[in-house]
């Protein structure tokens, strides 16, 4: 038996695992007790995290939609007719009408590669992936606000916080490591404050539970800050020293008492002071946060409320505080790093400014005009105007809001080219299928959501005739007629380096088993774990006000329960992975909706029963989890059962400066199927 | 029989081994040590692998057999285990196979297991570094290995000496006798002493013995214990003793029955198809998985269901006590 | 070969007992003389889906073995779904059954819901044997009419001259019998004491075991069969603990004595 040293293929965390092999397969999975991060532990996905890998379901072999069946066809072909339709579409319609949706769970190298055959080969910057969905607020919101749109700290870090406020982020199970470290931190005595609509395990745990309103964050958080200042909490010397624009922000929140919070919020007002001067008055305070924050129209805005939390606080640059945005996927970090988004090249180099530099770099033209996100595409797909797409290792018809109108996008394009590991909802409406290796199959790096840059290493082959995405990718960038042969990862590393200043000292030689945080400039720099210690990027970090706004939808007579979705510990993301995980299904075999039970009582709903939740744009049947967990007027439905897709209920409302849509606030109803015999 | 082989040997040794059969030992991969299969890697016998070797007699993953469907009937194939040696077993891991051995081969026995488990040579290593975590000596599971081994190293400064316990031990030794040298009565001495040593490092830690862990049973907070387990399965599945196992089927219309580990501390565990669950929420499961060390283990095989090997306290998520068996409020 | 492999069988017969109750006929394809007892159970396998417990209904003083398989998930689904001439695997018979070396010739059987099926083994067996038993009476409750097993065969029972008596949480216009608990049924029979068998939801077990015992019935003459989730059946996976025991190798049948305190 072999034991191969690799990075966890699920959440950011980015924990180390040891994949055993015998006879060229998986057998089993252990920890890395010396890994810096997980230190020998793992959530229950991690330690399943080989079983998915030799499942008999797996793609093997590249296949051709013909009519309504697929066909197996060679390689060779399958790539001939990808050029053909590419260049096809391109001709006909420009090249802006291709785009490309890269993968979180590719390797960094795999994103860069992407991220290029979109600019380079296809000349267009329609290139995208799901961290539009997840932390787009987050790249955007930071980015103005620190200059960074990254975590500040390393994970690690938070066990040496004094106070830890967790706001939408079911950190117990979406980032179970992350979990372990504030555990760890109220083992020392830390103080816990969770703002989340759910009584989330975390918040059980917690010294106190804000229960705001999905999509109320910017009222409440404003009015915290403002207790900060009203109380003189804040840190005069960080905000004179080291910031700009406080006073517009003093200003704007202001108006913004508790009282008014909670009328809109629903937050406890007497709670929220008692909350604001735990967190005011301690040395060294910690911000976790996830979808919760981020998947609303008012993503950027409640990111940035966030950042004015901690730059009021001084709670920047130090261990023990920071601001913890938790990233979902092992790689989603590295994707956002790779520039796999229509407005960066690779390390946030802004399209308008280094194109110049990326010309020379990669030897050819590049396109200037604005690319689409991912959410875009789609639009643009449904009035015709993008017509070609690559998807790798996504499944948008899962994961993506409103799964009608996304299907119905996807099946107006001319053509659909799909990479993944296993048949998806997604690669049923492809024209042509791949099969790729898994994390198991491929050599190369993941970014975790510390800004760890991390080995990935190749411990059995790909089935039948899958293979790793870079060579396909490399294929297909050559095919375009772009100088383009690496003789493997380590050779595409080299090239990110080179023109990606915050990955300039990364080197997999120099990677070894610890990784490295980014920014690493160069070769003698040991890399970066703790950010803006000294100075920002930008020199101040900068404040901005921001004013609470409406959620898009709203409850009404109709439609009077707020939807929101999320995940369970058990499954990750759309399932593909995790219900071919015997235990995990096992865990979480059915979809399920959950109601308050005073809201279940008023209905007539029992425990178990199958009920109707429906949205405007769809209805779904789901069993119904009864509990006191979550608020009153407010519905839960997990995201990972295709049987039950709860995007079929979600909406596309975007946020306006990151494009991310509401996927946390839905209009909704609930009805008994019996009911319906008597509304005739 | 007992022999001196000289540290710079232990190479010759393995790769002599290594031409019969498999070898298995703790080996460097990076920064961490793991059993693996020995191809000539630097041995580690530094620390104590965080994964048992017992994962080589009832392995995580493991192929019952293969059904092949033919003309409407199936046919089913066995896969045979390769004959191993595994070579630095400490004593607590192997008081752990004589729990395993108990449990497989009351009726009905199970072939599967004691296949492997027969096709393994057990060359266990004489514990003279303790883990911090590691309570041994109070439960009667180490530092020191008396019996149930077919060889057994002791690293002292030079070398290690090595006792043959079994009739195949001793044919080891015999079969490689050119490597070793006569057994000088220091080298027994600085076993005993490093031994002794081991032991007073175990003693002086907390007691953790059977009686003080009862005691603690009697009177935890299972709930609050619940409600700070993160659910990971760590604890179950770096326990040496821990055996619970899945069935489950790969394949349509061919394919293979495997045995995966399983671990009581998930929901799903117990909880029947209809969906009734016998131990429903978090601190019964875990109520359960000490009582089945303490109590039910010992009932039906009249041995400790614990070790002391301390790899669940250094494994859990959750900063629970796992043996004070409190949690921090 | 492994005790994990099991022998095949063909399904010869398919009869429908309620909504979502099989009752399926088997001839093992194997040459083996398959002995079994009232109370005992099988492994039985879809090859792709897996293996899940199933009790003996058949009694074996009868030449047919047969499973009442009702629909509760992806495996018993997928027994289900086979038809006439399939194959699936069976391992076994598993667990204990009922001990009648050791039970009373006066016997009580009381069954609730779907319990009742591993139940009517023993039924048939004493009526096959009638003369080797006393006083036997047979309680069954279930939620509706429908969901009744065996109705046919109330009749027999009644003419080998055992008391039968059933009952239903919920009636209906077309059903003309009793209406309340399986306890209630209880109070009917004049019945000497003896040994009872009991199957059913832990909650109708410790009632009817509670009602027995205020008749004067000895907790360790009171015999119940548990259900529990299984995976090898052979007392070595730890899925079905029940404290020291595993209910598929040291039960499912247990006297109340035993796990009254662990139900």
């Amino acid at each position: 038996m072999d034991k191969v040293l690799t990075t966890c293929v699920y959440c950011g965390c980015g924990c180390g695992l040891f994949l055993h092999v015998e006879d060229g397969r998986i057998v089993g999975v252990s920890p890395s007790p010396m890994h810096p991060m997980s230190k020998g532990r793992l959530c229950i996905k991690g330690w399943l995290a080989g079983d998915f890998v030799s499942h008999p379901d797996r793609l093997k072999f590249p296949m051709v939609r013909r009519e309504d069946r697929f066909a197996r066809v060679s390689w060779d072909e399958a790539i001939s007719i990808i050029k053909r339709k590419f260049r096809e579409i391109s001709d006909k319609s420009g090249p802006d009408s291709l785009g490309v949706l890269t993968s979180a769970k590719g390797t960094n190298e795999e994103n860069y590669l992407l991220a290029k055959l979109a600019r380079a080969g296809l000349k267009t910057n329609n290139v995208d992936h799901v961290a539009r969905l997840c932390h787009a607020p987050t790249v955007v919101g930071l980015g103005y606000a620190f200059g960074s749109g990254a975590m500040t700290n390393p994970i690690s870090s938070l066990a040496h916080a004094d106070v830890i406020l967790i706001v939408g982020s079911n950190t117990a199970e979406q980032h179970p490591l992350v979990a372990s470290y504030i555990l760890e931190a109220k083992a020392n005595g830390a103080k816990l404050i969770v703002a989340d609509p759910r009584k989330v395990q975390l918040a059980d745990l917690a010294d106190l539970h804000l229960k705001p309103k999905p999509g109320s964050d910017v009222a409440w958080i404003n009015a915290f800050l403002n207790v900060i200042i009203q109380d003189g909490l804040i840190n005069e010397r960080f905000i004179i020293e080291r910031t700009e624009g406080f006073e517009a922000v003093k200003q704007s929140v202001s108006v913004y008492t508790p009282e008014l919070a909670e009328s809109i919020s629903g937050v406890n007002a007497q709670d929220l002071r008692k909350a604001a001067i735990i967190f005011g008055s301690a040395e060294r305070c910690a911000i976790v946060y996830a979808m919760g924050i981020t998947q609303h129209i008012a993503g950027t805005d409640n990111v940035q409320a966030l950042a004015n939390l901690s730059l009021a606080t001084g709670n920047i640059g130090l261990d023990g505080t920071g601001l913890y945005p938790l990233r979902g996927h092992q790689n989603v970090q590295g994707s956002c790093d790779m520039g796999a988004l229509p407005e960066f090249y690779p390390g946030y180099q802004k399209v308008s400014d280094a194109r110049e530099k990326f010309q020379q770099a990669w030897g050819t033209d590049l396109p200037d005009r604005p690319g689409l996100t991912a959410l875009e595409m789609m639009a643009a797909a449904e009035n015709g105007n993008l017509k070609g797409l690559l998807v790798v290792g996504e499944n948008p018809v899962i994961s993506f809001p409103d799964t009608y109108r996304i299907k119905n996008a996807l099946n107006l394009l001319d053509f659909l080219m799909v990479m993944d590991i296993f048949p998806t909802e997604t690669t049923e409406l492809a024209d042509v299928v791949l099969p790729c290796a898994s994390f198991a199959e491929k050599n190369g790096t993941f970014t975790s959501t510390e800004r760890r840059v991390q080995r990935v290493r190749s411990a059995v082959a790909p089935p039948g005739e899958a293979k790793e995405e870079w060579r396909v990718i490399n294929e297909l960038i050559c095919q375009l007629g772009i100088a383009s042969c690496y003789s493997g990862p380590e050779e595409i590393m080299a090239e990110i380096a080179s023109v990606t200043p915050i990955y300039g000292g990364i080197d997999y030689g120099r990677l070894d088993v610890n990784g490295i945080h980014w920014p690493c400039p160069d070769r003698n720099h040991d890399g970066t774990p703790i950010l803006h210690n000294e100075r920002f990027p930008i020199n101040r970090a900068r404040f901005r006000p921001v004013e609470y706004i409406d959620p898009y939808e709203l409850i009404n007579d109709d439609y009077p329960l707020i939807l929101t979705t999320g995940r369970s510990l058990y499954h990750f993301h759309t399932g593909t992975m995790t219900r071919r995980t015997s235990l995990l299904d096992r865990e979480v075999p059915v979809p399920f909706v959950e109601i308050n039970s005073d809201d279940a009582l008023a209905m007539g709903i029992r425990n178990g029963q199958r009920i109707i939740v429906e949205t405007r744009r769809g209805q779904l049947f789901l069993d119904a989890r009864i509990t006191a967990d979550i608020s009153e007027g407010t519905i839960f439905v997990p995201f990972h059962f295709t049987e039950a897709p709860a995007n079929v209920l979600t909406n596309w409302a975007l946020d306006s400066q990151s494009k991310i849509s509401e996927l946390k606030v839905s209009a909704a109803r609930i009805r008994r199927p019996e009911d319906d015999r008597f509304s005739g | 029989m007992i022999v001196f082989l000289a540290k710079d040997k232990l190479p010759a040794l393995l790769s002599e081994l290594n031409e019969m059969l498999e070898v298995v030992a703790p080996v460097r991969i990076g920064n961490d040590t793991a059993f693996a299969t020995w191809v000539g890697q630097p041995i580690d016998f530094e620390k104590n692998p965080q994964i048992s070797p017992t994962e080589f007699l009832l392995p995580q993953r493991e192929v019952l057999f293969k059904y092949i469907q033919h003309s409407g009937r199936y046919v089913f194939e066995e896969v045979e285990p390769k004959s191993k040696l595994i070579l630095g077993m400490r004593p607590c891991d192997l008081n752990a196979v004589k729990v395993l051995d108990k449990i497989f081969g009351t009726e009905p026995f199970d072939k599967l297991y004691f296949r492997r488990r027969r096709s393994a040579i057990l060359a266990v290593l004489n514990c003279s570094k303790p883990e911090e975590t590691c309570f041994c000596s109070h439960l009667g599971a180490g530092p020191e290995c008396i019996d149930g081994f077919d060889l057994l190293f002791t690293e002292l400064d030079s070398g290690y000496l090595i006792e043959s316990g079994s009739s195949v031990g001793m044919l080891i030794l015999k079969e490689h006798s050119d490597l070793f040298q006569e057994v000088k009565s220091v080298y027994l001495a600085e076993k005993n002493e490093r031994i002794s040593k081991a032991k007073e490092t175990l003693n002086s830690r907390p007691n953790l013995s059977k009686d003080k862990i009862m005691g603690a049973l009697e009177t935890a907070d299972w709930e609050s214990m619940g409600n700070n387990c993160l659910s990971c399965g760590g604890c179950t599945f770096v326990c040496p003793i821990c055996h619970c196992f899945n069935i489950l089927d790969l394949g349509v219309p061919d394919g293979e029955r495997l045995r995966c580990r399983d671990s009581c501390i998930l929901s799903g565990f117990s909880r029947m198809a209809g969906g009734v669950n016998p131990r429903k929420s978090a601190g019964e499961r875990i109520r359960n998985w000490y009582f089945d060390k303490f109590q039910f283990i010992p009932e039906n095989t009249g041995l400790l269901g614990c070790v002391g090997c301390g790899r669940c306290i250094s494994v859990c998520l959750a900063s629970m006590d796992r043996w004070s068996l409190k949690v921090p409020r | 070969m492994s005790d994990y492999i099991p022998m095949q069988a063909e399904i010869i017969d398919i009869d429908i007992e309620s909504s979502n109750t099989y009752l399926i006929s088997l001839k093992i394809l194997e040459d083996i003389d398959f002995c079994y007892r009232p109370g005992q159970f099988v492994m039985v396998s879809v090859f792709g889906l897996g293996e899940c417990p199933i009790s003996i209904t058949s009694s074996p003083t009868r030449k047919t073995l047969q499973l009442c398989v009702r629909r509760a998930g992806r495996i018993t689904n997928g027994i289900m779904d086979c038809l006439v001439g399939d194959i699936i695997g069976i391992r076994g018979p598993c667990g204990n059954g009922f001990p009648l070396e050791i039970m009373k010739k006066n016997i009580i059987i009381a069954g609730g819901g779907s319990g009742f099926a591993t139940l009517r083994s023993l039924v048939n067996y004493i009526v096959d044997q009638r003369s080797k038993f006393g006083n036997v009476a047979v309680a069954y409750g279930a939620r509706t009419r429908r969901d009744l097993y065996f109705m046919q065969e109330y009749k027999g029972w009644q003419q080998a001259g055992v008391d039968v008596g059933i009952t239903v949480d919920i009636g209906d216009e077309s059903w003309k019998g009793d209406i309340g608990l399986v306890t209630s049924l209880i109070d009917k029979f004049k019945l000497p004491q003896g040994s009872a068998a009991i199957c059913g939801p832990p909650i109708m077990i410790n009632a009817v075991a509670t009602k027995l015992m205020d008749r004067g019935f000895d907790h360790s003459d009171i015999f119940v069969s548990l259900e529990r989730h299984m995976k090898c059946g052979v007392g070595k996976c730890e899925h079905c603990m029940i404290g020291p025991y595993h209910a598929c190798k040291d039960g499912p049948v247990f006297s109340y004595d035993k796990v009254k305190k662990l139900l």
